[in-house]
C-alpha cells in the first residue's frame, strides 16, 4: 500500500488505550486461569478429605459458585479482545470478498453496539455493587459458610466496563477484517 | 401491535441479526432488552432483569461441570488416549471391508466418553484416521465423512458440553441427562456402523476407489496390548459415569476427579509440559466464559419471551388447532436444522429451548428425553453446509489441499442422514432416552 501511515495525535492515543486494554485484560485472563486450576484443586481436595477422612470440606459448594463468576468474568474481556466471542460471520466473510468496505463497516457497527450492550450490564451492576459494599451484604448459608457479594459484583463491573472499552475500541479503529469463524470459542 | 407480535417480531429479528454477524450473546441480550423496553415502556424493568441475569446466573454449582468437562477433554486429548483406542478399534474390525471406517466410528464413541467435545474429536481423529484410509485407498470423501460424522458422537456421549447447557437451561438434573444420553449416543455409533457395512456392501465405490487391493493395515496390536492400551480409558470412564451413575460423585466432582486423573495419565506418558498445562488451563477458562455469557444472554432472552408471553400464545395456536405432538416435533426439528445451517449447537440450544419448553411440559412427557433430542436435532447442524462446525475442523487439520470442503460436506451428507434417521426413532420410542434414569 503507497499510503504510509503516519500516527496523529488522536490515532495514537488510541493505540495506547488498545494497548493498555490488552495488558489489562491478559492480567485478568491470566489471574482467571489460575482460578480454573483453583477449581480443579478444590473440588478434589473436597471428594478426598470426604472420602478418606470423612472429612468433608465447609463451603465447597458457596466456593464453587463464587470461583464460577471469578472465571467467567476475569476471562471475558480477554475473550472479547482475541475475537472469540460467540459469532456466525459466514455472512461477513462473503461480504468482506465483494465489497470489503461494506464489511468493514458492518463489523464496526456491530462492534459499537455490542459496546452499547456491555455498557449497560456495567450501569446496571453498580447500584448493586454501592448497596453490597456499604451495607455489606452476604451470600451461602449463615452459620455454614458466607462470603461477602461485593467481589462479583466488583468483579462483573470492572469485567463489562473492560469489555464495553474493548469493544469501543474495535468500533473506533475497525483493524479487523472479519474472519472465519473461530472453532473452538462455544465448546462445539 | 400485541405483546404475541412484538415477540415474535423480535424472535425473527434476533435470527436475522445472528445471520449478520453479531456476536450471539450480544445479539440475544440487547434484542431482548430493547423488547422488554418497548413492551413494559420502562427503561428500569430490563436493567433490573439484566443485572438479575448477569448477576444470578452465573453463580450456579452445576456450572462448574463446564470448565471440568472441557479441561479433562482437552487433558486427554493431550495424552495420546484417543490415538490408542483407535489402534485397538483398528484391530478389532481390520478385516472388514470398510473396517477403517468403523473403527473410526467405534473409537469416537470411546473417546466421547471422556471429551465432551465434537471440536476435539474431530480434530484427533482427522489426524489419525484419515491418513491411514487414504494409505488403505479409501474414497476421500468417504474418510472424511466418516471422521465427521463419528466426531458428534462426542457431544452426545456423556460427559457432553451441550447435555450440560440442556440441563441448565431446562433445570433438569447434569446427571440425569448423562445418564439418558448413554443409549442414544451406542445407537448412533451402532447405526453408523451399519450404514458403512451397508455402503460397502451395496456400493463399495463410495467406500473405496476402484481398483482398491485389500491390505493389512499397519500397526495391529497383540491381545494384552489392546487390553493394556485400553485400560486408562476404561478407567476414566468408570470413575466419571460410573461415579455418577451410583451417585457417589456428584456431576462437578466427577468432572473434577475426571481432569484430575487424566491429568496423572499426560504427565505419566511424559505427554505433557508446563506450557501444554497452561495452554489448557486458558483454553478452558476461554470456552468456559464464552459459553457462559451466553448462558447469561439466553436467560434475559427466556425472560423476554415470557413476558412477550409467546410460548404461551404458541401452546394456545397449537390447541386451538388440534395440532399435536406430532406437529411439535416437526416444527421443532425443522427450525433445529433450519439454525443449524448457520449456527453452532450450543446457540441452537439457547434459542430452541426456553421457545419449546413451555409448550412441551403441558403435553406431559419427559424433559429428559426432550432434551436428547434437543442436543441431537441441534447437532445435525454440525455436518449441514454452508457452516458444519465439524466439517470446518476437520479441512482446517488435514493436510491435503486435494481434499476441498466441499468433499467433506457430500461425506459427512449420509451420517448426517443417518442422524436423522436415529432422531425419528429416538423421537418416536422416548424409553430409549429414559431406560437408565434412577
Amino acid at each position: 500500500m503507497p499510503e504510509t501511515r503516519q500516527a496523529t495525535g488522536p490515532a495514537r492515543a488510541i493505540h495506547a488505550v488498545a494497548r493498555a486494554l490488552k495488558v489489562t485484560a491478559q492480567a485478568l485472563n491470566a489471574t482467571g486461569t489460575l482460578v480454573v486450576l483453583a477449581l480443579v484443586i478444590l473440588i478434589n481436595s473436597d471428594v478426598v478429605s470426604r472420602n478418606l477422612f470423612n472429612a468433608p470440606f465447609k463451603g465447597t459448594y458457596e466456593m464453587v459458585q463464587f470461583l464460577m463468576v471469578m472465571i467467567v468474568f476475569l476471562q471475558l474481556p480477554d475473550v472479547i479482545r482475541i475475537n472469540r466471542l460467540t459469532r456466525s460471520d459466514g455472512f461477513l466473510a462473503i461480504l468482506a470478498d465483494r465489497r470489503p468496505g461494506a464489511a468493514r463497516l458492518c463489523a464496526r457497527v456491530i462492534d459499537a453496539a455490542s459496546c452499547v450492550f456491555m455498557g449497560l450490564i456495567a450501569y446496571a451492576i453498580w447500584p448493586e455493587l454501592q448497596r453490597s459494599w456499604g451495607a455489606g451484604s452476604y451470600f451461602g448459608t449463615p452459620g455454614i459458610f458466607t462470603a461477602p457479594y461485593w467481589p462479583i459484583h466488583a468483579a462483573i463491573l470492572v469485567s463489562s466496563g473492560l469489555a464495553a472499552a474493548i469493544f469501543a475500541t474495535k468500533a473506533i479503529t475497525g483493524k479487523r477484517r472479519p474472519e472465519h469463524l473461530h472453532l473452538e470459542e462455544s465448546g462445539a | 401491535m400485541s405483546p404475541f407480535e412484538i415477540g415474535l417480531i423480535s424472535v425473527v429479528a434476533m435470527v436475522a441479526l445472528i445471520y449478520l454477524g453479531v456476536y450471539i450473546p450480544i445479539a440475544l441480550g440487547l434484542v431482548s432488552f430493547v423488547t422488554i423496553w418497548i413492551l413494559r415502556d420502562s427503561f428500569e424493568l430490563p436493567l433490573a432483569l439484566l443485572k438479575i441475569a448477569v448477576g444470578d446466573s452465573v453463580t450456579e454449582y452445576s456450572f462448574a461441570t463446564i470448565p471440568l468437562f472441557t479441561f479433562m477433554g482437552l487433558i486427554v486429548s493431550r495424552a495420546g488416549l484417543g490415538e490408542d483406542v483407535y489402534r485397538v478399534m483398528n484391530t478389532v474390525f481390520h478385516r472388514i471391508l470398510g473396517g477403517v471406517g468403523m473403527a473410526t466410528v467405534g473409537a469416537n464413541a470411546l473417546f466421547a466418553a471422556v471429551t465432551g467435545s465434537s471440536i476435539a474429536s474431530a480434530s484427533v481423529f482427522t489426524k489419525v484416521a484419515v491418513p491411514e484410509m487414504m494409505k488403505l485407498n479409501y474414497n476421500k470423501r468417504f474418510a472424511v465423512g466418516v471422521v465427521a460424522g463419528s466426531s458428534v458422537l462426542g457431544m452426545i456421549i456423556p460427559p457432553s458440553a451441550m447435555l450440560i447447557i440442556y440441563a441448565i437451561v431446562a433445570e433438569q438434573s447434569v446427571g440425569h441427562m448423562f445418564l439418558a444420553g448413554v443409549i442414544p449416543g451406542l445407537m448412533l455409533a451402532a447405526a453408523y456402523i451399519l450404514a458403512i457395512w451397508a455402503m460397502a456392501r451395496l456400493r463399495p465405490s463410495f467406500v473405496v476407489n476402484q481398483g482398491a487391493e485389500q491390505r493389512e493395515p499397519a500397526g495391529l496390536l497383540g491381545l494384552r496390548d489392546m487390553v493394556l492400551l485400553s485400560l486408562p480409558l476404561i478407567g476414566l470412564v468408570l470413575t466419571v459415569l460410573g461415579g455418577i451413575y451410583t451417585g457417589w460423585l456428584t456431576p462437578v466432582e466427577a468432572g473434577a476427579a475426571g481432569a484430575a486423573l487424566g491429568l496423572v495419565l499426560a504427565i505419566a506418558r511424559r505427554r505433557i509440559d508446563l506450557k501444554g498445562f497452561w495452554n489448557a488451563l486458558l483454553e478452558t477458562g476461554h470456552i468456559t466464559a464464552a459459553i457462559l455469557f451466553l448462558i447469561t444472554a439466553a436467560s434475559i432472552y427466556s425472560r423476554m419471551l415470557g413476558i412477550a408471553g409467546l410460548p404461551n400464545a404458541l401452546g394456545d395456536f397449537l390447541q386451538t388447532y388440534q395440532l399435536g405432538f406430532t406437529a411439535v416435533m416437526v416444527t421443532l426439528v425443522v427450525l433445529m436444522l433450519f439454525l443449524g445451517t448457520l449456527l453452532d449447537t450450543a446457540s441452537i440450544i439457547l434459542i430452541v429451548v426456553p421457545l419449546f419448553l413451555p409448550i412441551v411440559e403441558p403435553l406431559g412427557v419427559s424433559l429428559v428425553w426432550f432434551g436428547i433430542i434437543v442436543v441431537i436435532g441441534a447437532e445435525i447442524g454440525l455436518l449441514t453446509p454452508p457452516l458444519g462446525i465439524s466439517c470446518f475442523v476437520i479441512k482446517s487439520t488435514i493436510d491435503d489441499p486435494s481434499i476441498t470442503l466441499k468433499d467433506v460436506f457430500l461425506g459427512a451428507l449420509p451420517f448426517a442422514a443417518v442422524m436423522l434417521c436415529v432422531l425419528i426413532v429416538l423421537i418416536r420410542f422416548p424409553i430409549l432416552s429414559t431406560a437408565l434414569l434412577p
